[in-house]
């Protein structure tokens, strides 16, 4: 039997079989029936793999193949090797920005490399010495067979999985260096410095940190990060390396917002400046006169298109726009194909023109339930609750930063928006729902997954570190479970 | 449209001014207060109820509506007492220690208001003791529990256990609820009751109280 580690987890599988044969069920698809000439089950693998045969060798380019993709229907399995679903121009979702312009000092000697472990996917970047970036990956956090959420594998933590969940994100993080250095064409021992940022639940599982205090009320993390470990201390396949784990603001705002706040930029200078979060938890900060509040709002996986009854993550097939022409709505979809789901941005949309046609009126009441959004795929009116909760804890929790600060809308310079579903989202859209107060709607700047980019930014200049601890350090948490405001705007926000 | 008619579906749409003066309106008129109560109130809040359980309203539709109802009977509360008439049944209420997550607590306790009952609210991060000592001094024929996380649910185990050995278990009815909670749940640690939305909440606790 051979080991095929899919996306990090162990498969055992007989040798000679076919990748398609032992994938899991609907990860990969197969329209022409496995033939081989369809080109539509790509995977990334590597490890002892039969050769590209002629079928491959017709569908993918030489670049291709020295990525690593492969026809999971023509590859066979020849030992231990590893796959990851996630075929190239399926993820839609951007995963890395430019960098500002920033002063060159390398917290590594050779290749370093930054890591984002979201609680959905996980996004890494390598670079060269010269600050070059040399490749990227993604790819889901394989954490998630334990819950989508971060309380569920909190919860999976204090009943003895710890080990077991530790395991799982260091092996996804590890399949990870491996692909970004197997691309650059690099051996993953070269990698000396990795910086790894995620929010507090994240990192304390991936250090087997005991999350008790995360568990319940007051919610007072105790351990907080902005350090450095040896990386074979997490197993990771850079054995001569060190991590950094950027510093955490508190329990639920952790260190991914902290790396997002230096890439944001908002808190450089005197301006009144706003960061949004928008993912499975809503995480929002405000710099006013040189203080930064922040807070924590369980938006639901809503906008990464989970828990909606026909939502899928930003990949082909989704609808992810949508506008209204003629009095009817007309949808796009991810990779000019047949619809299969909507995902975050094209919700947001298909809401937008149901409001603008009279279907869904303020209240969040659907006239026709369900209603096609393009046939098959329809939203429900238990999905536009959902909606409406995730929208409102997102709008609420800002409208609440600035009601704190002693301030309104307009005294705001800046909303910048992060997040792989704030990149694809129709801002004027998101004003109109009510998901961004909409007098901010003008001031939106979209800044893609900048938690990736902000460790990127502590991995090219050691020197930022220190910044980024005192910005986490000096940061106060707004608790908004206990405020009279939050819940008032939460509930009326729940309108259209 | 009769008054009682009118105080019904001005609550519906959460009009609390209107539904004030209606009620007292009733009262000069000299309906009897236990129907402006029931045939007004109630059953405007049953209406609500009905729609939520369906879908049809929302968080926000059944907190106006509930804010109106309150206004009503605010001016009924001293008269209802000084005409003998009794709430259906009471109930303490609260979301238990460690979770602070009240959304849901707050709309059982409205509905359950809705149906006539007297609600003793104990708010958020309650210990289990607390349950259980205003549950015995207060004589409540049921105990509710909410809870938001999976990692504080576990505590309503404890709020059953504390009735036990308080001896007043057998008196005492205890009603589960919230987003990880289900039925295999509440068997599990022993409640007696979960039910999956505020308005069926209500429905439980009524019919709990009349057995």
């Amino acid at each position: 039997m051979a080991v095929v580690k899919v996306n990090g987890k162990p498969i055992e599988a007989p040798a000679g079989s076919l990748l398609s044969d032992i994938l899991p069920e609907n990860s990969i698809e197969t329209p022409c029936g496995g033939r081989g000439s369809c080109g539509k089950c790509r995977v990334i693998a590597y490890g002892m793999l039969s050769k590209p045969s002629l079928e491959e060798l017709a569908c993918l380019t030489a670049q291709e193949l020295s990525e690593g993709l492969r026809l999971a229907c023509c590859t066979r399995i020849e030992g231990d090797c590893a796959v990851t679903l996630k075929a190239a121009g399926e993820s839609w979702i951007k995963m890395d920005n430019e960098l500002p312009e920033l002063e060159l000092h390398p917290a590594f000697t050779r290749y370093g490399a930054a890591v984002d472990v979201g609680t959905t996917t996980l996004a890494a970047c390598l670079y060269g010495a010269d600050g070059e970036r040399l490749a990227q990956a993604g790819g889901p956090n394989p954490q998630r067979s334990w819950g989508a959420d971060v309380i569920s594998r909190v919860e999976a933590a204090l009943k003895g999985e710890g080990p077991a969940l530790a395991r799982s994100v260091r092996e996804g993080i590890g399949e990870l260096l491996c692909e970004l250095s197997h691309k650059a064409g690099i051996g993953p021992e070269l990698i000396d410095q990795v910086v790894i940022t995620g929010n507090t639940v994240m990192l304390y599982l991936l250090t087997g940190t005991g999350p008790d205090s995360l568990a319940r009320a007051p919610f007072m993390a105790d351990r907080l990060f902005g350090e450095e470990l040896a990386a074979a201390e997490l197993s990771l396949p850079c054995i001569h390396g060190t991590v950094y784990l950027p510093r955490c603001i508190s329990a639920f705002v952790g260190g991914d917002i902290t790396t997002a706040l230096v890439y944001s930029g908002i808190c450089n200078g005197a301006g009144t400046k706003l960061l949004a979060d928008v993912g499975t938890n809503g995480e929002m900060a405000l710099w006013h006169k040189g203080r930064l509040t922040c807070c924590s709002t369980a938006a639901g996986p809503a906008f990464e298109g989970a828990g909606l009854s026909m939502g899928l993550p930003g990949k082909e097939g989704a609808v992810d726009h949508a506008w209204v022409k003629d009095g009817s709505i007309v949808a796009h979809v991810l990779g000019e194909r047949e619809p299969i789901g909507i995902c975050g941005s094209g919700v947001v949309d298909a809401l937008a023109c149901l409001l603008e046609l009279g279907i869904l009126d303020n209240s969040g009441f659907l006239e026709e339930d369900p209603f096609m959004i393009a046939p098959p795929v329809c939203l429900t009116q238990q999905d536009i609750r959902m909606v409406q909760l995730a929208k409102s804890a997102v709008s609420a929790g800002i409208r609440t930063l600035i009601h704190r600060a002693g301030i309104t809308c307009r005294e705001i310079d800046e909303l910048a928006v992060a997040g792989g579903f704030g990149s694809y989202l129709d801002v004027g859209n998101a004003g109109k729902l009510g998901l961004l107060p909409e007098e901010l709607v003008q001031k939106v700047r979209v800044i893609g997954n900048a938690a990736l980019s902000g460790a990127s930014m502590l991995l090219l200049n050691r020197d930022l570190r220190k910044y980024s601890e005192s910005l986490a350090a000096q940061a106060e948490t707004v608790d908004l479970s206990t405020d009279k405001f939050f819940m008032e705007a939460y509930t009326e926000g729940m309108l259209f | 449209m009769s008054i009682l008619k009118e105080i019904s579906e001005n609550l519906q749409k959460g009009k609390a001014k209107i539904v004030k003066q209606l009620v007292q309106q009733a009262i000069d008129e000299g309906i009897p207060v236990h129907q402006i109560l029931d045939e007004g109130l109630l059953s405007g809040m049953g209406v609500v109820g009905e729609k939520f359980k369906r879908n049809e309203v929302f968080v926000p539709e059944v907190l106006v509506a509930a804010r109106a109802m309150n206004m009503g009977t605010q001016l009924l509360k001293p008269l209802l007492a000084e005409a003998g008439v009794k709430a259906t049944g009471k109930v303490c209420i609260g979301t238990v220690k460690g979770d602070l997550h009240d959304i849901g607590k707050n709309l059982v306790k409205m509905m359950m208001e809705g149906k006539g009952l007297e609600v003793i609210d104990l708010g958020t991060d309650v210990a289990p003791e607390t349950f259980v000592e205003t549950a015995k001094n207060e004589g409540c024929q049921i105990i509710c529990c909410s809870a938001l996380l999976t990692t504080t649910m576990g505590v309503m185990e404890e709020v059953v256990q504390k009735a036990v050995e308080a001896g007043i278990r057998d008196n005492v009815k205890i009603m589960v609820g919230g987003a990880p909670v289900t039925e295999a749940f509440a068997q599990k640690i022993g409640a007696d009751r979960y039910t999956s939305d505020a308005a069926s909440a209500a429905d439980c606790a009524v019919e709990l109280c009349s057995a």
